[in-house]
């Protein structure tokens, strides 16, 4: 049995009166690909931001490779997101900087690696996103599509050992939505361990390991996309899927 | 709310309060070592307001402006005779005690009258000169007014602060009296009929007259005891022995009947040396220290304001935590301080309040108090700036494991600038005008500049309009620049 690299123990989080996240308890093994669906307002986004601090849970802990987060100094807790990237629904590029400097940026900054080879690494991420005739253009004379793709090779460059996307097509137009799926689903076949918050109905059938449904706070369920959609076991499931067109 | 801004009200007075214990506290030091601290130094430094010809003024000599007159003989005389040299000190009538209480300068001699109210505050030595007022009128009224009891209904004009001032207030009636800081100002204001008269000492008057032909001078018949007319050097309170040393010099200056006999006659001829060449070309020297001081004074505070200004910004946007707590009420205590008071008053609390822990030279008091000042005003426009730059990019940076201070530094603050670049820009092109307020402490910059060249030339209006059209070419060639560098930043 692999010990798994995300652990959530009985995780909360509100914003005010308001409960988003209600006792979470579901753990992540390496190599995994888990897809969290689940309607809007049900916190999702808020679930992922939780997995790397972004927000901070009021109660229960988030254990990444058997280090309690939650009880973490800033200093380590810095070490740490840089092995858990993130990807965005709104792209977050640095707009003062050509997409090379972007992707260069942290780990000369925080790696401190040297020009030379933050530039070659950021090249061959480039050409991993088919972008690397675009390095030095600036985040505004982008296409969504294009954008994203950058933002996945920035995250790439820290060589995260998870990758976190908070609904990483949603804010595209729907001829890009196809480029990028496609990279994360490469990225899945190598290997990487993912935690994707999406509407991608086709994309959770075809690359997640295991489908999360989320509703109401709590993950209310947990399976392989097959039985999941074919066979969902609790009542909310079932209406949340009746819904959405297939 | 109410209770937040009590405790900001109070934090205000406890830093003022706190200067003016400790400023207190230093001025009642001043024990009579006097004499042997200026021997020590081997500098003697003189205050005077040099627009007071034949007293004291600007004259080029060997193509360079130097303050000449007969009370700068009378300084060189006592410093001779003390064993040390001489500096003069340029600054306003109004500054003059002032800087001497602060230890600014070692002693006054400004045509200054040992009047009660000033012997409260500092001592005078003998009278090294006794003079009497007139009145200087446009030629043209020398029929209409005879003394200073003709005004009636008319504009006496005076230097503030001086005893001509208060006598004119005092023994006319139905006359307005307006106060202005030098006297140039009050001959341009008569000359363009704003004011109908100026009173000034008569050797002044004769002064103004000799070098203008549209001027011409009457007799004030003010009614006035000897100290009302007589010039004393004075020192600061206490100095008894530099006093003592200062009136042997003063007792032979009278007796031997030197400012008649010496010093009057060799004011007179820089007084006349003065006119040959009044064109504002022969005057550039002047003019391009002025801009050279501008320059200086604006980019130093340009500088030392942002540094300011990012400190003051994250100060105030810090939050958690006692000592995060505390610095943001002190940031913010100071910003509203500052933007609720006058930059003059902040340049004359530096110059002169500061002076008394530190003494700093003019133009270092300057630049502090520009950039003190700045530093609130850029405070408050980074703030906007890191407000306006969208959280998301924080976000992604922290998610790359970037530190706070790392996402500040690479990924906010630079979009921050950017975004506020116009209104820093706006900030730099005022400072450069701003920068104008130090001339009241003795600063050479462009203001303080053009007034030498004006009591210099006795022409008003030229150095105005020259000093105008030197400060349009200043802040636009600035935002030229400016504005260069807001196209290189545009990427979207």
């Amino acid at each position: 049995m692999t010990k798994p690299i995300i652990e959530v123990k009985n995780l909360a989080k509100s914003f005010g009166k308001n409960d988003v996240l209600k006792d979470i308890t579901e753990q992540v093994n390496p190599g995994q690909v888990i897809v969290v669906i689940g309607p809007s307002g049900g916190g999702k986004s808020t679930f992922l931001r939780c997995l790397n601090l972004l927000e901070t849970p009021n109660s229960g802990e988030v254990d990444f490779d058997g280090q309690n987060l939650t009880t973490l100094d800033t200093k380590k807790v810095n070490e740490l997101r840089e092995q858990m990237g993130m990807v965005f629904q709104g792209f977050n590029l640095f707009p003062n900087m050509t997409v090379l400097e972007n992707i260069k940026l942290a780990p000369m900054k925080v790696k401190g690696m040297d020009d030379a080879a933050a530039t070659k690494r950021a090249h061959e991420l480039l050409d991993q996103v088919n972008l690397d005739d675009h390095a030095d253009a600036f985040p505004s004379n982008l296409s969504g599509g294009q954008a994203q793709r950058v933002a996945i090779a920035r995250a790439l460059a820290m060589d995260p050992k998870v990758m976190l996307f908070d609904e990483p097509t949603s804010a595209l137009d729907p001829e890009m939505v196809g480029e990028v799926l496609n990279v994360m689903q490469e990225l899945a076949n190598q290997g990487m361990t993912m935690v994707v918050v999406t509407h991608e109905m086709g994309f959770a059938k075809s690359v997640a390991d295991r489908v999360w449904f989320m509703a109401d706070g709590y993950i209310q369920e947990n399976n392989t996309p097959d039985e999941f959609f074919s066979n969902p076991q609790t009542d909310r499931a079932k209406d949340f899927l009746s819904k959405i067109l297939m | 709310m109410k209770k937040k801004l009590i405790l900001l009200l109070a934090l205000v007075l406890t830093v003022v309060t706190g200067f003016t214990a400790l400023s207190s506290t230093t001025a009642n030091a001043a024990t009579d070592n006097s004499l042997t601290k200026v021997e020590k130094k081997g500098t003697l430094v003189m205050g005077t307001s040099p627009d007071y010809p034949p007293y004291e003024f600007q004259a080029t000599v060997h193509g360079k402006s130097k303050i000449v007159g007969m009370d700068v003989a009378v300084g060189k005389k006592i410093a001779k005779d003390m064993g040390v040299k001489l500096v003069v000190k340029s600054m306003s009538f109004d500054s003059l005690l002032v800087a001497l209480q602060t230890g600014k300068v070692d002693m006054v001699i400004s045509g200054m009258n040992p009047t009660p109210a000033r012997k409260k505050n500092v001592d005078f030595t003998h009278t090294y000169y006794q003079g009497g007022y007139s009145i200087v009128i446009n030629k043209s009224d020398k029929g209409i007014y005879k003394d200073k009891d003709s005004f009636v209904g008319k504009t006496i004009g005076a230097q503030t602060g001086s005893t001509m001032y208060n006598e004119s207030k005092k023994q006319t009636s139905g006359t307005t009296v307006k106060g202005m800081t030098s006297v140039s100002d009050l001959i341009l204001a008569l000359q363009s009929h704003k004011i109908q008269g100026v009173a000034m000492e008569k050797p002044s008057a004769q002064a103004y007259v000799a070098n203008n032909k549209e001027l011409a001078a009457i007799p004030s018949k003010f009614d006035l005891s000897a100290s009302d007319t007589s010039a004393s050097v004075a020192f600061a309170k206490g100095s008894d022995a530099l006093v003592a040393k200062a009136n042997k010099s003063v007792d032979q200056i009278k007796n031997q009947n030197l400012v008649n006999k010496d010093y009057l006659p060799a004011a007179g001829k820089y007084l006349k040396t003065n006119t040959v060449n009044t064109s504002m070309l022969h005057y550039w020297k002047a003019f391009l220290t002025g801009i050279e001081y501008t320059l200086i004074i604006t980019v130093c505070s340009v500088f030392f304001g942002f540094i300011m200004g990012v400190i003051l910004a994250l100060a105030r946007m810090g939050q958690g935590g006692v000592v995060r707590t505390g610095l943001r009420w002190l940031a913010t205590a100071y910003v509203e301080f500052i933007r609720g008071t006058p930059m003059m008053v902040q340049v004359m609390f530096v110059y002169f309040g500061l002076g008394l822990i530190v003494n700093l030279p003019a133009l270092t008091s300057g630049i502090i108090a520009i950039s003190l000042n700045s530093g609130a005003y850029v405070a408050e426009y980074i703030r906007g700036g890191i407000n306006s730059v969208d959280d998301g990019q924080t976000e992604a940076a922290r998610s790359l494991g970037m530190s706070s201070g790392a996402t500040m530094r690479f990924v906010v603050l630079p979009q921050a600038l950017k975004n506020i670049w116009p209104s820093l820009g706006n900030e730099f092109i005022t400072l450069i005008k701003d920068s104008s307020i130090v001339s009241i402490i003795g600063v050479s910059e462009l203001i303080f500049q053009s007034n030498i060249v004006r009591s210099d030339t006795y022409r008003g209006v030229a150095p105005i309009a020259v000093i105008m059209v030197l400060y349009f070419v200043l802040t636009f060639t600035a935002s030229r620049i400016l504005n260069y560098f807001e196209r290189r930043m545009q990427h979207d």
